[in-house]
């Protein structure tokens, strides 16, 4: 097999998981698989492996892809999926899919089984990896997590040099609290809203995805003593995934009566 | 009657003899929903008179079933429960040293014990938990949340039984459900020959054992014909002893009308024994 380049798409939100009509996002995951029936394992680990999440995966991928999933939480009840080799059977994987939640939880619970060790040799393979929310969060240097109480920055397993806030639309104080971070010493990274999905191969961001017309996606890095927010230009994937033009952006955001201030999207990252 | 909310427990350190575990090796809500004897007990252990419990059910993942049984559990009896989700902790607006600084019990559900200890310690549970107990907070739990207090568990959290070093706050080993999973005792007994497992207690579902710091006081049990098994390992060979665990409830001819009698009974020891000196009503 030739060398495979690691590919990962954090999403901020999205997917089967988190939208009605999650496809597109999940397409644009599949598509970067090179086989004809992709096997796609699922780790729901930071939802505590909850039946109703693992339940969606299989009905978004089972039809098309060998899928499969890990429950870290029913191993001794042989209903957690894959019970054997853990690491044989990560290794073998298309696309590793990794859900949302909490990520201290599930960054615990990975370690206690090995899964960082297996997942970091995983996306060195080649394995695309990809999730919303905590599975975004988790492939970055530090991410801000504000699962509980105040947002406070935590470690992830760091294979992608930067910081990562998602759901940065969820919340009015989100983008505060993420520049805040940055401007205490935050390493310079992504914040990224609902829908929006950040492609890296390898480390370097390749393109930044939407499931919805207006999704953003946003710089944040510190120049001097200020912090600075640049747009990412955002490929709207609704319309055979061509670059969303700014006349259909226009569109969209008088349709939905949407004042939010708009950047324009200039800024292409090379990380 | 006073609301719930008051005054956190003082902050001392107690005796280490005042220091409460009460360790089951299955049962409890989560396993005997008609069969309250061994919740009640646990209900009995507190000095408070109106003990605030939170259930903690990270090892299951925080299934919402286990978090229901607490529910339908405790929400009728003479308690303020409430449980702690690490898993959807937007839920929990509180830090989470106040919510268990200001137990009188922590009940720690059954599950993957790998993963209950891993989980607390992300989040400095552990150390709460430990601090809680220094305090005079009982501690209680089943399956992986009795063996997690223990120096060692056999947990079967990656599918076979193995080894799992606990917290330590008791010495010695033990393992859980004897009679529901039988596979569990000839590993453990395997290990204890080698002297990788130290010494300690296979549990039968529905039998706890109670203690007073890191002495063991009681055994008791939810249901007739169970036992505690001591194992000690002396000069290479294995020396067993069976205990037979009391009956819960079984003071009173009814045991359904008579053990709140004996629970009462249990309370009234337990505040006298703990020197608090209070009284019901």
């Amino acid at each position: 097999m030739p060398p495979r380049i690691p590919q990962i798409v954090a999403l901020g939100g999205g997917g089967f998981s988190m939208e009605r009509d999650g496809s597109l996002l999940d397409d644009y995951v599949l598509s970067l698989v090179d086989a004809p029936r992709p096997r796609v394992c699922f780790l729901p680990t930071a939802s505590g492996d909850a039946d109703h999440y693992v339940v969606r995966f299989y009905r978004r991928f089972s039809p098309g892809c060998e899928a499969s999933h890990v429950s870290l939480f029913r191993r001794d009840q042989g209903t957690g999926g894959v019970e054997a080799d853990l690491a044989a059977h990560l290794l073998s994987q298309d696309l590793i899919y990794v859900g949302g939640g909490n990520m201290v939880s599930m960054l615990g619970a990975w370690r206690a089984h090995g899964l960082d060790s297996i997942l970091r040799r995983a996306w060195r393979r080649g394995i695309v990896m990809c999730g919303p929310s905590a599975g975004s969060l988790c492939w970055f240097e530090q991410a801000l997590s504000a699962f509980h109480g105040a947002p406070r920055p935590v470690r992830g397993l760091g294979l992608l040099p930067y910081s990562n806030c998602v759901h940065y639309d969820a919340e009015p104080a989100r983008r505060e609290e993420y520049q805040r971070a940055v401007a205490e010493g935050m390493s310079a990274g992504f914040a990224v809203e609902d829908g929006v999905g950040l492609h890296f191969r390898g480390t370097r961001l390749e393109r930044t995805v939407s499931s919805r017309p207006d999704g953003r996606a946003f710089l944040v890095e510190r120049r001097g003593a200020r912090v600075r927010e640049g747009s990412l230009a955002v490929d709207y994937l609704g319309a055979a995934g061509r670059p969303a033009g700014p006349a259909r952006r226009g569109r969209a955001s008088a349709g939905s009566g949407d004042s939010r201030r708009r950047a324009a999207p200039e800024k292409r990252v090379a990380a | 009657m006073s609301a719930p909310a008051g005054p956190a427990p003082p902050a001392e350190p107690v005796a280490p003899e005042q220091r409460t575990i009460f360790a089951m090796g299955g049962g409890g809500f989560t396993m005997e929903p008609s069969n309250p004897l061994l919740d009640d007990f646990v209900l009995s252990l507190a000095r408070a008179r109106e003990p605030r419990i939170l259930f903690l059910p990270t090892a299951s993942g925080d299934t919402t079933p286990q978090i229901n049984a607490f529910k339908a559990r405790f929400q009728g009896r003479t308690c303020v429960p409430d449980h702690l989700s690490l898993f959807r902790l937007r839920e929990t607006r509180r830090p989470l040293a106040d919510l268990i600084a200001e137990q009188d019990i922590l009940y720690v559900g059954g599950g993957s014990m790998r993963n209950l200890l891993a989980i607390w310690r992300a989040h400095g549970i552990d150390k709460l938990l430990i601090e809680a107990w220094e305090r005079g907070s009982v501690l209680a739990g089943l399956s992986a949340g009795a063996m997690c207090w223990f120096e060692w568990g056999l947990t079967r959290s990656s599918g076979p039984p193995e080894p799992l070093e606990g917290l330590g706050l008791l010495a010695g080993s033990l393992t859980v459900h004897a009679d529901g999973e039988p596979e569990r005792l000839p590993v453990w007994l395997s290990h204890l020959r080698e002297g990788t497992m130290p010494a300690g207690w296979a549990l039968d579902d529905g039998v706890g054992l109670l203690f007073a710091g890191r002495a063991l006081e009681r055994v008791v049990t939810s249901r007739p014909g169970t036992e505690a098994l001591r194992v000690d390992a002396i000069a290479g060979e294995l020396v067993r002893r069976r205990t037979q665990p009391e009956l819960l409830g079984s003071r009173a001819s009814d045991p359904l009308g008579g053990y709140d009698e004996a629970v009462e009974e249990l309370r009234r020891v337990n505040r006298l024994r703990r020197g608090t000196g209070r009284r019901r009503r």
